[in-house]
């Protein structure tokens, strides 16, 4: 579906969509998506709420695709749906608790000790992003995960630059003090 | 219990009517597997699908015969494994566990209902993850995961091969790392969209 | 083990960074969602009586109380196929009938929605007739008894 020979700008898709081709926004979708998952996934704490949340904004931007002013950006308005979206799915993450099921005694077979070390830390970094308030967490994944720059962070999310400054440093000096706490366990 | 008797004598030799897409032959030798299944308790409606299935995809009567019987063997030895209480769920994803190679102890797992349990390790070993790391992952997660977490693990292990970690390391890691998402006991179940496979 | 500050930040970026994978038939599901025709297309008011008892079954949920024992579930099968004039869901819960569940499409995505009972099934997509597919996106059958890929999918629960 979708498949495209030659590599499509996002203006150049957005143009198609405009006039018809609805086959060329899934190319729009294939482009963003592990993008756009990865902040929604961090974001959101919870994959599958995340894949909800992705799915609902891919939708959304269609709908109102005729309200992307500049089809060159595209992908910073897409972003800026997905934002907004999963602003509104925290609540019902926070009600499901994350519980830590160790069973190492249940285990066959070889042990991969730098995978297992690795996925400690992924999950040290998982829980002490989570304990981020959602604003600097908001703050934090778009500035230094998702590469964008302060003034785009400022008009996805309405805040002001130094206000996001403020939170991006907040955010960092509270996951170097989860993730020592963490390491001195 | 004289009235199930008397159900289950009543209902052998009554063919069921979509086993007409069968040849005559092919029909009546299918027939006598059902009703011997049935007669000793062993669910018919798997046995007939898998003739249907082969009927649907034209194959030769004899192919249609051998896997009814086959299955109607394997039945018999999940039941043997699973004990008499098991439901005809369980009795089916226990048939595609021992394809996959899990060995009778396995069953052994205490969680009922099985049915999860059994099917995520035969399509964990389809997957390319040896049995036993399989069994093994199941074993550690299955009593205290639920089913929707067993589907969970199921997929992200299939991501990791899919992207390229080997199955059984794919497999060992991700058990222990044992993050489980265990939803509260009450809570709601979220907004009722149709899942996927 | 002292760590800089910064390098401790730094390492927890980088890790965030690291590249996730998200399903890829999601983008089947996006297009199929964006082309379904939307309500206000069609009359409203058997709509809004099929939502209000929809509505009225998702509060109540008859089959959601207490454990995971007895529930049937709702289960999506998408398929991609833009050349393809027709596609059937076959399977263990149909009878392995190409009557009984044509997919409906819109620009090469093809879907149906089928509610199941506790059970492992088998099933296949049948596209124009003559040839067979599994679900890529769905654990694969290991039995290959009839020479044709399938594909499975599980319903926990005892069932009845």
């Amino acid at each position: 579906m979708g498949i495209d020979r030659v590599e499509s700008s996002d203006a150049e898709l957005v143009r198609r969509v405009r006039t018809g081709d609805i086959g060329a926004y899934g190319v729009l979708v294939s482009r963003y998506r592990d993008r756009l998952g990865r902040y929604a996934i961090h974001m959101i704490g919870d994959r599958e709420d995340a894949e909800e949340a992705l799915q609902d904004s891919f939708v959304r931007a269609y709908r109102s695709l005729a309200r992307c002013d500049d089809p060159a950006r595209f992908g910073a308005w897409l972003y800026g749906i997905l934002v907004n979206r999963c602003r509104t799915t925290g609540a019902r993450a926070a009600r499901r608790r994350r519980m830590f099921v160790r069973d190492a005694d249940a285990m066959h077979g070889a042990t991969h000790a730098d995978q297992s070390e690795r996925l400690e830390w992924t999950d040290a970094v998982d829980r002490a992003l989570a304990r981020l308030a959602p604003q600097y967490r908001e703050a934090f994944l778009l500035k230094h995960v998702e590469d964008l720059e302060y003034d785009e962070i400022a008009e996805l999310t309405g805040a002001g630059v130094s206000a996001l400054k403020m939170r991006v440093k907040r955010a960092r000096e509270q996951l170097q003090r989860y993730l020592r706490e963490a390491e001195h366990v | 219990m004289i009235l199930a008797v008397l159900l289950i004598v009543a209902q052998i030799g009554a063919q069921d009517p979509r086993l007409d897409r069968l040849d005559p032959d092919t029909r009546a030798q299918v027939t006598v597997v059902v009703d011997s299944a049935r007669r000793v308790g062993l669910p018919a409606e798997p046995l007939i699908q898998r003739a249907l299935e082969g009927a649907t995809k034209g194959a030769p009567g004899p192919r249609i015969v051998t896997a009814v019987r086959r299955l109607s063997t394997d039945l018999g030895t999940a039941r043997a494994a699973l004990g008499d209480e098991a439901s005809a769920p369980e009795l089916e994803a226990g048939v595609a566990a021992l394809r996959a190679g899990a060995t009778p102890q396995v069953h052994g797992v205490r969680r009922p209902p099985l049915t999860m349990a059994l099917s995520v390790l035969a399509d964990l070993v389809a997957s390319g993850v040896p049995a036993d790391s399989a069994a093994a992952a199941v074993l550690a997660l299955a009593p205290k995961a639920r089913d929707a977490d067993l589907v969970e693990f199921r997929r992200t292990v299939e991501r990791d091969i899919a992207l390229g970690a080997p199955p059984a390391a794919a497999t060992s890691t991700r058990v222990n790392a044992g993050a489980v998402d265990i939803y509260s006991a009450g809570s709601n179940p979220g907004p009722a969209r149709p899942r996927r496979p | 083990m002292f760590e800089q500050e910064d390098d401790i930040v730094e390492r927890v970026i980088q890790q965030l960074r690291r590249p996730v994978a998200i399903d890829p038939a999601m983008d089947a599901r996006v297009m199929q969602a964006i082309t379904a025709p939307r309500p206000s297309q069609r009359r409203v008011w058997p709509w809004l009586a099929a939502a209000a008892l929809l509505g009225a079954v998702m509060f109540w949920r008859p089959w959601s109380r207490g454990s995971d024992a007895e529930r049937p579930d709702i289960l999506q099968f998408v398929l991609v196929a833009p050349h393809a004039n027709s596609v059937s869901l076959v399977g263990d819960f149909n009878d392995w009938d190409p009557k009984r569940s044509p997919m409906r499409t819109a620009n090469g995505i093809w879907a149906t929605v089928v509610q199941l009972a506790p059970g492992r099934y088998r099933y296949a997509f049948l596209v124009n007739g003559v040839e067979w597919r599994a679900d890529p996106g769905a654990p694969t059958a290991l039995d290959d008894e009839f020479g044709t890929p399938s594909s499975v999918v599980t319903v926990g629960g005892k069932g009845s």
